[in-house]
């Protein structure tokens, strides 16, 4: 198989849990050698996260651990100790960047080594009065402003489901990271990455923003029918009840007339209901409704579709997996990974198709599977070194 | 120096993915060419924003949207759908290093635009694609939006509350993702080309990159055949974890406690150093098993003072909390300011337009957003002459035949 675009970088990740898992799943997916420090005995939260296979706790089996660190190598290091500093000082000789969550490593690393990139990934960034504050995925987002965009408007505002601050903290960690090393393959210096998981979340907010400062109109949380560019104007873009489930419609204008004859309802395509749908929603919610009650999902959505009406079935997660319209497994997404632990385990494969340099298909490390190969390997430890450090806690 | 100097891209996106993945581009320092068609913009259904003072009035330049997706871009119109403008389109995809585009798969190749008369003007060019499906599988024609795409991965059905129906994740969430995703696999592909001499034809379908977000829901299905349900914002393993009301009018905060630790510092902050005791709440699986009860008693707490307040306390106690901040409190938040993460650009019809840059801070080349959103046509005489130096009587012909303008045709 061909070199991933990344093949020759090495980065050392000593992050635990999504956000920094999130962003070297990318990088090792590319094909970077991604080296995970995991605490000896203990590994990266990931391990303990879940869920687990028949809900049996194994620091192997962790679904998370599975998807997220998949392609990666583990190495276990405990950065607590004078000794395991000096091999993590060692390690990052060898290194191109080094992925961290923790700002006292981020710190150490760059002292030691200002050849390298150094990506920080914390609740609220490395400078500014909130820096060091602790935060979770949800408390993140709260602050990003998204969170505020979400939910129904008589109620709390809700999370998006799964941790998508973390998620796209990682995300723009892993591209943070990958500018800062091609413009170190430039010429530039090393360079620290510091990445915000409340900005990533608020990131997800342009559009309210230019809204709000230049025209004076503050977007909240509109229930299932999220505010688009044009909230006034944009109408449907929301989930409706059928048959056997839900359908997401979003049709902005220029859909009008084709959903009018899709459902013949000419109601749904006259001037007053075009000037102002969203002011309409009510009536346009129970016309579309009485076309959807004699329909499944499959139907509505094939119908639809052949008009050209941008319509769209809720799938729940067993239903993404079996995949009824074959569309996923066609395109040989899923793939079958075997882990000596967890068996044969079917997950999401690449999220992007490279020909040229193909996203890398390898299983999750156990944990501290490669200690030996990178100590005695790399740093050309003697066995004997090992056996000392592993009786003193550090591998 | 900019991370991505010398990097040349030719942006042919329409929608939001698109747009975002090449603005993250230009703000990072590539030089972005916009190419538009030349006709008008449409704005009917869009929101346009107030011009600004002395500016000629033309809406179609002042597209809410418009003036923040396309900033870090130069603009130019271009019909490709002509002899002459497919031709201008190929000179500059010869002085071009990347082209990246989310319309329909069928769209390039019925325009002569496929991968492969794309390398016949550069061999090593890398062209990104951004289609919602693919351009394989029985689903590569359906029309679809981001939205959609939210439905059908799943996110939609497990986000909103557990006694509610299924909801959207806010805005355009899965444009979002696959935008940065589609800007991070076009610097992967740069460097491989600058590694092996060889330009690629990437793709990256929307819903493919969504599903990488779910993975722990359609895990547990494959592993134990659960189907995940909506649940609010309540967290399997930690509580409490939730939005909870403060004095005021539609004011809440976050709270959520990671471990004992943190619940006991909460308890303190609310002066209830009972409730430590309490076994009820005594450890984290009671907490999760009494969290509506542990819930009320935050919200008689919460409610009681303003979000602000709230949140000072706690965080002098080290629990993880925020007030849930409007888009307003945004522009006022000095953490916000302090790390210029709202950043502006002059646009010359629109004013002052913010932007939120990517998230994160790069020490030794920042990426800075400084370019406006381009006017319509604004950049067509320096990139047809100066780029790609075609001939005074090439340039004429361009507009005599309307395969480039400089304002939008009038109806």
């Amino acid at each position: 198989m061909p070199d991933g675009s990344l093949h020759g970088l090495r980065i050392i990740d000593t992050s635990e849990g999504v956000a920094g898992g999130y962003c070297t799943r990318f990088l090792a997916g590319l094909g970077a050698d991604v080296i995970k420090l995991e605490r000896p005995g203990v590994g990266d939260s990931l391990r303990r996260a879940g869920p687990f296979p028949g809900d049996v706790v194994h620091a192997e089996t962790s679904v998370m651990h599975l998807h997220l660190n998949a392609a990666k190598r583990s190495v276990t290091l405990a950065l607590a100790s004078a000794s395991g500093l000096r091999l993590f000082a060692r390690l990052l000789e060898t290194a191109d960047a080094c992925v961290t969550d923790d700002p006292a490593v981020a710190e150490h690393a760059g002292r030691i080594q200002t050849h390298l990139v150094i990506s920080t990934i914390t609740p609220f960034g490395a400078s500014g009065p909130r820096a060091g504050n602790p935060g979770t995925d949800l408390v993140t987002m709260a602050a990003g402003g998204y969170l505020s965009l979400n939910g129904d408007p008589d109620r709390e505002p809700v999370r998006p489901y799964g941790d998508q601050s973390e998620h796209q903290a990682g995300l723009h960690a892993a591209l943070g990271t990958l500018a800062a090393l091609r413009a170190r393959e430039g010429g530039a210096p090393g360079q620290l990455v510091d990445v915000s998981m409340q900005e990533a979340s608020g990131f997800l907010t342009a559009g309210a923003l230019q809204r709000h400062a230049l025209m004076r109109r503050t977007q909240t949380r509109a229930g299932a029918r999220p505010a688009g560019f044009a909230p006034n104007r944009l109408y449907p873009s929301t989930v409706r009840p059928c048959v056997d489930g839900h359908v997401h419609v979003h049709c902005h204008n220029r859909f009008h007339d084709l959903i009018s004859v899709l459902m013949d309802e000419p109601r749904l395509a006259e001037p007053d209901v075009l000037a102002e749908p969203l002011g309409h929603a009510d009536e346009i919610d129970a016309l579309m409704d009485r076309w959807l009650a004699t329909r499944s999902r499959r139907e509505a959505v094939a119908e639809a579709q052949d008009l050209r009406v941008p319509m769209a079935e809720v799938f729940n997660p067993g239903e993404v997996m079996d995949d009824e319209l074959g569309h996923l497994r066609e395109r040989g997404f899923f793939v079958d990974v075997a882990h000596p632990v967890a068996g044969a385990v079917r997950q999401p494969g690449a999220p992007v198709v490279m020909p040229a340099s193909p996203w890398r298909i390898r299983r999750a490390p156990l944990l501290g599977e490669h200690t030996v190969d990178v100590l005695c390997g790399d740093l050309a430890l003697s066995r004997c070194d090992l056996t000392r450090l592993s009786a003193a806690g550090v591998v | 120096m900019r991370p991505l100097e010398g990097v040349r891209v030719i942006d042919l996106t329409v929608a939001v993915a698109g747009p975002v993945a090449t603005h993250l581009l230009g703000d990072l320092g590539a030089d972005v060419i916009r190419v538009e068609p030349p006709f008008a913009r449409p704005t009917a259904h869009l929101d346009v924003v107030p011009v600004a003072p002395g500016a000629p009035d033309r809406p179609y330049n002042r597209a809410a949207g418009h003036v923040d997706l396309q900033r870090s871009k130069r603009g130019m119109t271009l019909d490709v759908a002509k002899p002459l403008g497919r031709d201008i389109l190929l000179r500059l995809v010869a002085v071009s290093d990347v082209v990246v585009e989310n319309m329909s798969p069928r769209v390039l190749p019925s325009l002569g635009l496929a991968y492969a008369d794309l390398r016949g003007a550069n061999d090593d060019v890398v062209l990104v694609s951004m289609p919602a499906f693919g351009s394989t599988g029985p689903l590569r024609d359906r029309v679809s939006f981001g939205p959609g795409i939210d439905a059908m991965s799943g996110l939609a059905h497990l986000t909103g509350y557990s006694d509610l129906g299924p909801m959207n994740a806010s805005l355009y969430y899965c444009d979002y993702n696959a935008g940065a995703l589609a800007a991070l696999a076009t610097i992967a592909a740069i460097r491989h080309r600058d590694r092996t001499g060889k330009g690629q034809h990437v793709e990256l379908a929307m819903l493919e990159g969504e599903l990488q977000l779910v993975a722990d829901a359609l895990l547990d299905y494959t592993m134990n055949g659960r189907v995940g349900m909506r649940r609010g914002n309540a967290h399997p393993s930690m509580s409490p974890h939730g939005i909870y009301p403060c004095a005021g009018v539609d004011r809440w905060i976050a709270i959520a406690c990671e471990d004992d630790r943190q619940w006991a510092a909460l308890c303190d902050a609310m002066r209830r150093a009972d409730l430590r005791r309490d076994p009820l709440f005594g450890d984290v699986v009671s907490r999760v098993r009494n969290r509506d009860e542990l819930d009320k008693l935050i919200t008689d707490w919460t409610s009681k003072a303003q979000g602000n307040e709230t949140w000072k306390v706690l965080q002098l106690a080290g629990v993880p909390a925020s007030p849930v901040q409007t888009i307003g409190d945004l522009f006022d938040d000095e953490h916000v300011t302090e790390r210029r993460w709202i950043q502006y650009t002059e646009h010359p019809e629109a004013g002052t337009v913010p932007h939120t840059r990517a998230a994160f801070t790069l020490s030794e080349t920042p990426a800075r957003i400084e370019r406006a959103a381009p006017l319509f046509g604004q950049d067509n005489r320096s990139i047809l002459s100066d780029l790609l130096r075609l001939e005074d009587r090439t340039i004429e012909q361009a507009y005599a035949s309307g395969v480039v303008r400089d304002e939008p045709p009038s109806r």
